[in-house]
């Protein structure tokens, strides 16, 4: 089975992917802190930091398709409390319609700060994306590890990568083989029952195949860190691109306070 | 006679809980010498390499290019001893190709230009060149199984202890991995139950049954024996039994 990978695009040779992989994850969290600093419902401060990931989604060449698509996938965590917001922040009703016995009233200020919650989501879901595109994800955590994350954190993501789409598969054929007997039919009891027991079968063998790996890790001489072997160093461009990043997070952040004190 | 490389005096092992997988099983290997190791399922084959690598704690003695094994020499017995999994991703866990080649060089403390001078030597003896940057997921299993050699050749050890190499490998992979195999100089074992690989790959067989050492003998004389093989679940190799 081939999944498609986070980072499909991260190979690429363009200005941006040859970045300091450190210095891009700063970056990124610097315009991440900048869009949810900017006060709630003040959309003109969140321009800027549209424009400039915009302007570095070109430059990395990142296909639009992809984008959206990986937009789309992640927009549910958001789009859950979205909704609700124009149906309970009090304010002045737009439209008022009746649901079983209670009276809904969509306000003007619900539909503002939905907006604006939206907004600051896709910002952020979006830079993160871009970090992705352009970077490879063992280098994204390379440069976590060099910006001092807890080791156990990399490792935990680096064996998450590593394994995720294994597990998956092994999910799949374990329905497969369950689907091969009973057809996807038969009562919801029965079939909750073998679903239960998929988990349980894949719960002990993760727990197996995660002793397997660590005998291959011990075998190799592993000692609680995940070296690799090119380490990439931050040059001037590199200090340039963070700085001109946290100057953007802070311009959006000082643009707010001008405009709405 | 040289000095053994792997020697193994009456080791035993029991799991917690289930068996005795290893009933004082002894051996005793010469540098340079490829040996494969048979026996039907549960004989404790694979047990044997674990416990080699000090990975479930036997008793008795192995000694591995002279450490003796003990919890405090693990690490340095590991160094000795290339272990490559039967499951090519449990032994692939690194995000690319060349970050898992380069994993055990690294971990040795050796310095960056040696692990590349490895790295790449690995990669061709395994005929990866140009896979450094592929993900291991999306590589297929006969690339996975050469690749997990190459993790373990890169480490230059003395004994090379493979687990059913040729599992789910296709004719070509398996013919390849064959010629790989053969063209190796460091000591070998090979667990599994294809027999006609060991028969073409090493030139001694050890029969391992209940835990001990059943037969032992050039693998000709051993592999050709009908009833050494069916009274120890196994039958002749295809290549010796369509000439008898």
């Amino acid at each position: 089975m081939h999944h498609i990978m986070l980072d499909q695009f991260a190979a690429g040779k363009t200005a941006v992917h040859r970045l300091d992989p450190a210095g891009k994850t700063v970056a990124t969290l610097a315009v991440i802190l900048g869009t949810v600093l900017v006060g709630r419902d003040h959309f003109l401060p969140l321009v800027p930091l549209a424009v400039a990931l915009a302007a570095y989604h070109a430059a990395g060449r990142t296909p639009l398709p992809y984008t959206l698509k990986r937009l789309l996938v992640v927009s549910p965590f958001a789009l859950a409390v979205v909704v609700l917001f124009p149906i309970l922040e009090p304010g002045r009703p737009v439209w008022t319609f009746g649901l079983g016995p209670w009276t809904v009233n969509v306000t003007e200020e619900g539909l503002v700060r939905a907006g604006h919650l939206a907004a600051k989501f896709l910002l952020s879901a979006w830079a993160t994306l871009l970090l992705l595109a352009t970077t490879r994800f063992q280098d994204v955590l390379q440069g976590l590890a060099r910006l001092r994350v807890p080791r156990a954190f990399v490792v935990q993501l680096a064996f998450l990568y590593r394994y995720l789409w294994i597990l998956m598969d092994e999910v799949m054929r374990m329905r497969q083989a369950r689907a091969a007997r009973d057809g996807g039919l038969g009562p919801w009891r029965v079939r909750f029952q073998s679903g239960v027991g998929v988990l349980g079968v894949l719960f002990l063998r993760t727990y197996d195949r995660a002793e397997r790996i660590y005998w291959a890790m011990a075998a190799r001489g592993f000692d609680g860190r995940l070296h690799a072997p090119i380490q990439s160093r931050m040059q001037g461009k590199d200090w340039l691109f963070v700085a001109g990043a946290v100057a953007l997070g802070c311009a959006a952040v000082g643009l707010d306070r001008a405009l709405y004190g | 006679m040289a000095e053994p490389v792997l020697e193994l005096v009456d080791v035993r092992y029991r799991y917690p809980t289930g068996p005795e997988a290893l009933r004082g099983l002894t051996l005793s290997v010469a540098p340079g010498e490829r040996v494969g190791l048979v026996g039907p399922n549960g004989a404790g084959k694979s047990t044997l390499l674990l416990a080699l690598a000090g990975f479930v704690p036997a008793e008795g003695l192995i000694r591995v290019a002279g450490h003796t094994l003990t919890r405090g020499t693990a690490r340095d017995v590991r160094r000795h001893l290339g272990l490559v999994f039967q499951d090519a991703d449990d032994q692939l866990f690194m995000p690319r190709v060349i970050d898992d080649i380069a994993f055990g060089p690294v971990t040795m403390g050796l310095a960056l230009e040696e692990v590349q001078v490895r790295v790449h030597e690995a990669l061709h003896a395994v005929d990866l060149e140009g896979y450094e940057t592929r993900a291991p997921y999306h590589l297929s299993v006969g690339e996975k199984r050469r690749a997990a050699l190459a993790t373990v050749l890169a480490m230059r050890p003395q004994i090379l202890a493979l687990d059913e190499p040729s599992a789910n490998l296709d004719p070509r992979g398996r013919r390849r991995l064959i010629q790989l195999l053969a063209g190796l100089s460091s000591t070998l074992l090979v667990v599994g139950h294809d027999l006609d690989l060991i028969l073409e790959v090493c030139q001694r067989t050890v029969v391992i049954d209940a835990g001990r050492v059943a037969a032992d003998g050039p693998s000709a004389e051993i592999l050709g024996n009908r009833e050494l093989l069916e009274s120890h679940g196994l039958e002749l190799p295809l290549g010796l039994a369509a000439r008898m």
